[in-house]
């Protein structure tokens, strides 16, 4: 798991089931599902497996021992999943989310539109330390990145990637890098693995 | 008391934005020695200090309808600088009333708050002499004025307003009315709590000084005000230093020279308040900006020398911060000349009642 020192970063921790809940939701990106530790994960949540269950998203296998299981193809699915399953989830509901930074925070936000308040969540971070940037300047999102400097997939301009989080972007904030001087652009670095 | 505005100067473009003689001897100077670093500081906010810009809660100065203008310009162009979660109405309602009772109180030439009760439901009428604007509306009641209650009320007043909804031991920038920023965007920061919006500032948060104001902030009592200073440099007087429109105004930074930087360099102080309001519990967060240009601040000696020596003993890391690393060395080579090295005494007072002649 990965240290940092930006302060408008969350600290991510391992899941830990809440036994004060009465019913618990896990959701995990299927790109940061690793054999051996599905297991794991299947034993971290043995105490509540009678009132747990998975949604495995983009995942290409099934697992086992981690509640009742439904797959569901990508985060937009995640979405529409909470959206009609809103009735149901209420103060005793405890949620698990395990991915990548940017899908920890577009479940955790959904999750939020349907009641979900922060006291019931739980966010690991896991798999590619790659970031999503939002760009100030024509606020388009930049998926994937892995370079100190990146082009801007909606104007284009080579964007500096801050270590400046905001929750509710689920992204980190991205400058242009050379508006004080057109077209000096610092070598590019891949940092994020 | 009367103020003679300048409605046609301008934030942009031609850069027309000037100070009369009066505004620079009122200009909140915000350095008491010939250190800086960041610290705690926080103090009531009263009705006197060491410039004019103290005496009253809510300062309206000659700039007053320029900036109106700026404003709605920027909002024009970008309406996401004005933003408020749904749950913020209340405080909404309690920024309107704070404004318009101090204004109209403050300055009966230029602003009148008639009411026909203080609570919800009842009539009120306001009038805003200089914008020529005249308003009937029932307060609590959103449908009844041309916009929602903070963004009408602050398109009306000088200076950028955030509010904080105070909840968990903690607050959240859960509404602001933002186009004046000293390079920070509302559009990323808002809903953030106090340590993550402050996630940027460097050297701060180890020394302690976001731990501390936030504690002294929540315990911020109704009716007494608090208030602090805080800085930067802008290059021309640029209200909307955004990060959005950074690629604008960016390229300014290197357009300074020794020859040119008395009057492109200009320092930006933020006269920033801490109000307690009554219904919601949320803190309002006014955030007034005063720009003057080196050529201004050198007619007062004391100010031309003590800049100088701030800016030469300034630590890297809150140079590279505000933005100033690129244009430094031009703005010091520029002070140098106006500082004899003499002592200077304690205090940010101009030590002067008239100015050196242009
Ligand atoms: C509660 C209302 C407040 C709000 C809404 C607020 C907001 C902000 C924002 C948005 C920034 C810019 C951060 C960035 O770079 O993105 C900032 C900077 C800063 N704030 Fe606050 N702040 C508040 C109160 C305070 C208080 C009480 C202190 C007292 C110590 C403080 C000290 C600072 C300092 C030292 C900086 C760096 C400024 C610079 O060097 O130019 N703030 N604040």
């Amino acid at each position: 798991m990965m240290h940092s020192d930006i302060k408008s970063r969350p600290e991510y921790r391992a899941l830990e089931p809440d036994l004060a809940g009465n019913r618990h939701l896990l959701v995990i990106e299927g790109e940061t599902l690793q054999h051996g530790r599905l297991d794991a994960l299947a034993g971290t949540f043995a105490p509540v497996a009678g009132q747990l269950q998975t949604w495995l998203v983009g995942a290409p296998t099934a697992a086992s021992g981690l509640g009742k299981v439904w797959q569901l193809a990508g985060p937009d699915a995640v979405l529409d999943a909470f959206a009609c399953a809103s009735r149901g989830f209420g103060m005793g509901d405890r949620l698990y989310v395990q991915g990548t930074e940017p899908f920890l925070w577009s479940v955790a936000g959904a999750a939020a539109l349907v009641g979900f308040g922060p006291g019931q969540v739980q966010l690991h971070h896991a798999g590619s330390l790659r970031r999503r940037v939002w760009c100030t300047h024509c606020h388009a999102f930049t998926d994937g990145v892995t370079t100190n400097i990146v082009p801007c997939g909606g104007c284009g301009r080579h964007l500096l990637v801050r270590d400046h989080f905001s929750r509710r972007l689920g992204a980190f904030m991205g400058v242009m890098v050379d508006a004080e001087a057109p077209g000096e652009i610092p070598a590019i670095e891949e940092v994020f693995a | 008391m009367s103020i003679a505005f300048k409605p046609e100067e301008t934030f942009r473009g031609d850069y027309s934005y000037r100070n009369s003689d009066a505004a620079i001897l009122r200009f909140p100077f915000p350095f008491p020695e010939d250190r800086y670093m960041y610290s705690v500081n926080i103090e009531p906010h009263t009705r006197s200090g060491p410039s004019d810009v103290f005496l009253r809660p809510f300062d309206v100065d000659e700039h007053y309808i320029a900036e109106c203008r700026d404003r709605a310009i920027t909002l024009e162009r970008d309406p996401g600088r004005c933003q408020v979660l749904p749950h913020m109405m209340m405080a909404q309602w309690d920024t309107l009333e704070l404004l318009m009772e101090n204004l109209s109180a403050d300055y009966p030439e230029l602003f009148s708050l008639t009411k026909e009760g203080d609570d919800f439901g009842s009539r009120w009428t306001w009038i805003n002499r200089p914008l020529r604007i005249k308003q009937s509306f029932i307060f609590g009641d959103a449908g009844t004025l041309p916009c929602e209650p903070f963004e009408y009320i602050t398109r009306q007043a000088q200076g950028d307003f955030a509010i904080c909804d105070q909840r968990d031991d903690n607050l959240y920038m859960d509404a602001g009315m933002i186009t004046a920023q000293a390079d920070w965007s509302l559009e990323f920061d808002v809903g953030m709590s106090f340590m993550e919006w402050h996630g940027p500032v460097p050297l701060a948060h180890q020394a302690g000084v976001f731990e501390r104001a936030l504690k002294y902030l929540l315990m911020l009592r109704l009716g007494q005000p608090v208030r602090r200073l805080n800085w930067t440099m802008s290059i021309n007087p640029r209200l909307d230093t955004s990060p959005e429109s950074f690629p604008e105004w960016g390229p300014d930074r290197s357009s300074v020279t020794p020859d040119n930087a008395g009057h492109k360099v200009h320092l930006r102080v933020e006269l920033q308040t801490l109000w307690r309001l009554p219904r919601s519990n949320a803190i309002l967060f006014p955030i007034r900006c005063y720009l003057a240009s080196l050529d201004d601040l050198a007619r007062v000696p004391k100010w031309g020398k003590r800049l100088n020596r701030v800016l030469a003993t300034l630590p890297p890391q809150l140079a590279e911060y505000k933005g100033l690393t690129r244009y430094l060395p031009a703005t010091l080579e520029w002070l140098a000349k106006h500082d004899d090295g003499a002592e200077l005494p304690v205090g940010t007072e101009a030590g002067v009642t008239t100015l050196a002649p242009r």
